[in-house]
């Protein structure tokens, strides 16, 4: 109410903007840190004490002894584990450094400014708009070996697939997944790219091309290295999305053929939501935590360092 | 740039721009015919292209049994009410992050940023043990509840980013007229972040709707939304596609129109807020 400010006003003379906020902000903030904070240590703190437990909900309600670290050596040493870690790497480095390439490429072609291109740029984002686990149901019928449109198109070129189907096959499952992926966010990149070229001021550009460089060395010593830190959080933000995959393998694949597509998250939706193996689960989840929060932490360290946030 | 590039060039990158279309927008294309082509002609080899278009698949799904009816309300009172709980938590904070010197303020906001990198089926697990003893296994509250981890980090980030740009100037003024704090973040800065919290409750909504690991452990038959809902017609014998088709065009319609029409603030929703588009 105005005449409280009034008020307020004349009881007291005004002390400079940033004096006197007192706990204000830190009472601003607590409502989400603790809302937050609970949301996140509760599975955590549940993995924690279960990985150290057998339980297996299909036989028992409550968990039923304590067996010390055998779950974290039970999944350390198991082949499925391994072929898992090995999947979510393949498939993370491989889908971020496509994902980049493609991505750069038509993120350049866009910013070329012609008529037409911004149409084409608010369009492209549509696979990214896309639920995951959809682009799932769509590429299965892409891929369907009967009469999917890939294919039909892969025949079409003269490379037959696999008579098991591209994602019957244990050579061409994995790939079949990633190209999904490559599929839904390579417009991603392509658009936070393109946001950040918009962004290289044109006086640079010019000045580079009076002094003769050619178009090959202007994209890769001057828009690359100054669009580095957009480049940064893009490279991050898919490398991390990528190591979780999860739902796409859930409806294509469910990891198979075999383990061919298993991917950490995949398993540990397994061990804990189909065999209900929560003491097994447990352990995974902390090995996966633990895992994410190195990658993150390195991530933060070279994309934020110096950096006020 | 626009003026040294020659036909040629220009050609050229016409040319890839039309590919990439084709590339990416195609396989939406093609789904979306499969929603609506006589379910003879959907494995047809080659390919049909012209048909007698249908709705009997829409029909199917939305009216007589229409089984995908309610899940799609399912997926809207889910998302819309993740998004409604996630305001008074989320614009406050981004509010005290933006305007007050806070110790270790980076380190929030990149904890924040950390949790929306987390693996999801990490917690899924837990919640789903947890909800089935507390009694919330299937119940709206548990997903919109476990959905904040994702909306309020987002949310937070994103409308940091629009606070940010009000000048602090506008603040002073109010507070030399004697304003409390709380006075000007409601009835000064508020007011001209409208837009910001608009955007950022339309792209956290796009986040909630799409979401589909935590309704998949956590909703029941009653309560499973859209996508988890048509997962179900995998189950059954002889997959219908012209349904699923159905079904998933329409969980794809909101979040396009929300990404068409705020089209000039995608890139800072998909960054939260991190790279200004």
């Amino acid at each position: 109410m105005p005449s409280d400010i009034a008020v307020a006003a004349a009881a007291r003379r005004v002390k400079p903007a940033r004096a006197r906020v007192g706990v204000l902000p830190y009472a601003l903030l607590l409502p989400s840190v603790l809302l937050l904070g609970t949301l996140i240590a509760y599975p955590l703190a549940f993995a924690l004490t279960n990985s150290f437990r057998f339980w297996n909900l299909a036989v028992s309600p409550e968990p039923m002894m304590g067996v010390g670290f055998d779950n974290y050596a039970m999944i350390l040493d198991s082949p499925d584990f391994l072929r898992a870690l090995l999947n979510t790497v393949m498939l993370t480095v491989a889908g971020t450094a496509v994902e980049f390439a493609l991505g750069f490429a038509i993120a350049l072609v866009l910013s070329s400014a012609l008529p037409g291109m911004s149409a084409a740029r608010a369009l492209l984002i549509l696979p990214t708009t896309i639920a995951p686990i959809v682009v799932g149901f769509l590429y299965r019928y892409m891929y369907d070996p009967s009469g999917g449109l890939a294919v039909f198109i892969l025949h079409t070129i003269g490379l037959p697939p696999p008579a098991e189907g591209l994602l019957g096959s244990a050579n061409t499952a994995l790939i079949s997944v990633l190209f999904a992926d490559v599929w839904q966010w390579t417009p991603f990149v392509a658009i936070i790219l393109y946001a950040g070229l918009l962004s290289v001021p044109q006086e640079v550009l010019e000045a580079a091309r009076l002094d003769g460089a050619s178009r090959w060395t202007m994209v890769w010593r001057i828009k690359l290295p100054l669009i580095r830190q957009t480049a940064l959080i893009v490279v991050m933000l898919r490398f991390m999305q990528l190591f979780n995959t999860f739902d796409l393998v859930l409806v294509l694949t469910r990891g198979g053929p075999g383990t061919a597509t298993r991917t950490l998250g995949y398993s540990l939706y397994e061990l804990g939501m189909v065999q209900y193996n929560i003491g097994m689960a447990s352990a995974m989840t902390w090995i996966i935590v633990i895992l994410v929060n190195i990658f993150i932490g390195i991530f933060f360290y070279i994309a934020f360092k110096g950096r006020e946030l | 740039m626009v003026g040294e590039n020659t036909a040629l060039t220009r050609a050229l990158l016409y040319g890839c721009a039309l590919l990439a279309l084709a590339f990416f927008i195609g396989p939406i294309f093609w789904f979306v015919l499969l929603a609506i082509r006589p379910p003879d002609t959907a494995f047809a080899m080659p390919p049909v292209l012209f048909f007698e278009p249908t709705l009997a698949a829409f029909r199917h799904t939305l009216v007589n049994p229409g089984v995908n009816a309610p899940q799609a309300v399912n997926s809207l009172v889910v998302a819309l009410c993740t998004v409604l709980l996630n305001l008074p938590f989320s614009v406050p904070a981004a509010y005290a992050l933006s305007r007050f010197p806070i110790r270790a303020k980076k380190h929030i906001m990149l904890w924040y940023l950390g949790l929306l990198m987390a693996p999801p089926v990490a917690f899924l697990i837990p919640y789903f043990v947890l909800a089935t003893q507390i009694g919330l296994a299937g119940s709206y509250l548990m997903m919109v509840l476990v959905m904040q981890t994702l909306t309020i980090p987002f949310s937070v980030w994103l409308m940091k980013s629009f606070i940010d740009e009000v000048p602090v100037e506008l603040e002073e003024a109010a507070r030399i007229d004697g304003a409390r704090w709380h006075q000007v973040m409601l009835r000064v800065t508020l007011p001209i972040v409208r837009p910001g919290i608009i955007v950022t409750s339309m792209f956290a909504f796009v986040f909630a709707w799409n979401n589909t690991a935590f309704p998949l452990v956590l909703s029941s038959r009653s309560t499973a939304t859209l996508p988890v809902g048509t997962l179900g017609y995998f189950a059954t014998a002889g997959v219908t596609w012209n349904y699923i088709a159905a079904a998933a065009v329409i969980a794809m319609i909101p979040p396009m129109v929300i990404f068409l029409v705020f089209d000039r603030y995608v890139v800072r929703g998909l960054t939260f807020g991190s790279v200004k588009g």
